[in-house]
């Protein structure tokens, strides 16, 4: 820096506070020492010249002509455009997202449809029925066994084997299974030979039970 | 900050407010009373009508979008102003345009209205200008044109004070040593010293 006049510490002051006292952004008590030093100092007040001159020179209207109306114009276009775009966008967005759950609902309606269909063509007709559901009227033949808690399932297993029979229901609340022959046999002698086994507690028809 | 700007600066706000629920009239308000400042500003970084044209577009299209979510950290000619300075080298990056030195300036650029001492000032300004880097001339422009601070400069160019201050200071001894000479030759010094 070429200041061979600025080298006193007033000077250096002074060249710090001209911007912001031709800005009048500065001090009032800056302001008034600002006037005082160039008061007495002409390096300072040519720089300070100069400076002002400078903010004048910049505070001149631009040599660039340009219409502010033009440009608002078009950014107002661009604006719109913009808008409309993101309408569209929406519109789009939203009728997908419509045709969307319109297939899905229409899809859930036909499996519905289908499953309906289904389970009615197959009516009450169970082709299995569970133990733990309510014993059906007493079939034909049918006897209340009752085993003892200690027989074996093996034993019993080969007990209903050798007289072919089938359980059909059972054990209920009191540990009685429901039996019927396999073929149309004498239930009396069925009865008989339960009776008569090791293990076997109570047999009895169940057409006669209360 | 002065009465004046404080008032400025309270308008520009309310401006801001009517633009976040998008009254395009604030827009327009806003636009108009920015854009010789912008213009003049922007013709430090480039001297292409079109270009200042598109940045000014560019600054207010961010202004109107962003508008809601100012938090006056500043003041709103700050933020404007930041706002530009960032387009503007975008720009300029974008096209790989280095921001323009202001030598020979037409003669068909300057208006035709403007009076003669102005011109003679302008190019006086013009022929110092061409001497200062483009981040030099954008920190005079802000200091002595627009008339902001230090801290307004650092914030509006992103930069450190001490930097922005390294600059102003070395545009200032680069501006001592051209203009008086240019001055002699070109412009009579008519202002009293104070």
């Amino acid at each position: 820096m070429k200041l061979t006049k600025d080298t006193d510490r007033d000077c250096a002051q002074a060249w710090e506070a001209m911007p912001w006292v031709l800005q009048d952004s500065a001090p009032p008590e800056q302001s008034a020492w600002l006037t005082e030093h160039l008061a007495r100092c002409e390096a300072c007040r040519e720089e300070f010249a100069q400076q002002s001159q400078l903010r004048l020179a910049l505070a001149l209207p631009t040599d660039i002509d340009l219409d502010p109306e033009v440009g608002l114009k078009r950014l107002m276009g661009r604006i719109d455009a913009t808008q409309v775009e993101e309408t569209q966008t929406h519109a789009r967005t939203g009728t997908w997202f419509t045709r969307a759950l319109v297939a899905a609902v229409l899809v859930q309606a036909l499996g519905i449809g289908v499953l309906g269909i289904k389970l009615w063509s197959e009516g009450d007709a169970q082709s299995y029925r569970t133990l733990s559901q309510p014993t059906p009227a007493a079939m034909p033949g049918a006897i209340h066994v009752v085993p003892d808690a200690g027989m074996k399932l093996a034993d019993w297993n080969t007990l209903l084997h050798s007289l072919q029979l089938q359980v059909v229901g059972g054990p209920n609340d009191v540990g009685a299974y429901t039996v019927v022959p396999a073929h149309a046999a004498g239930t009396s002698d069925t009865l008989q030979q339960l009776r008569s086994t090791h293990g076997i507690r109570l047999a009895e028809p169940a057409t006669t039970s209360p | 900050m002065k009465d004046a700007d404080i008032d400025a600066d309270e308008t520009d706000r309310l401006l801001l407010q009517r633009m976040a629920s998008g009254d395009r009239a604030a827009l327009a308000v806003l636009y108009r009373s920015y854009h010789g400042r912008l213009c003049r500003f922007l013709s430090r970084l480039t001297r292409r009508a079109d270009l200042i044209e598109e940045v000014i577009n560019d600054c207010f299209w961010i202004v109107w979008q962003k508008a809601a979510t100012f938090k006056g950290e500043s003041r709103v000619s700050t933020w404007i102003i930041g706002i530009a300075y960032r387009c503007g080298l975008k720009a300029l990056r974008q096209r790989g345009d280095e921001p323009v030195d202001d030598e020979n300036l037409p003669e068909d650029r300057t208006p035709a209205h403007d009076p003669g001492e102005d011109r003679e000032l302008r190019d006086w300004l013009s022929k110092g200008m061409e001497r200062l880097s483009a981040d030099q001339r954008v920190v005079v422009e802000l200091v002595y044109g627009v008339g902001h601070t230090l801290d307004d400069v650092a914030a509006i160019m992103q930069c450190p004070v001490g930097t922005i201050k390294a600059r102003l200071f070395h545009a200032r001894v680069k501006l001592r040593n051209v203009l008086p000479a240019l001055a002699g030759d070109q412009l009579t010094q008519k202002e009293s010293v104070p």
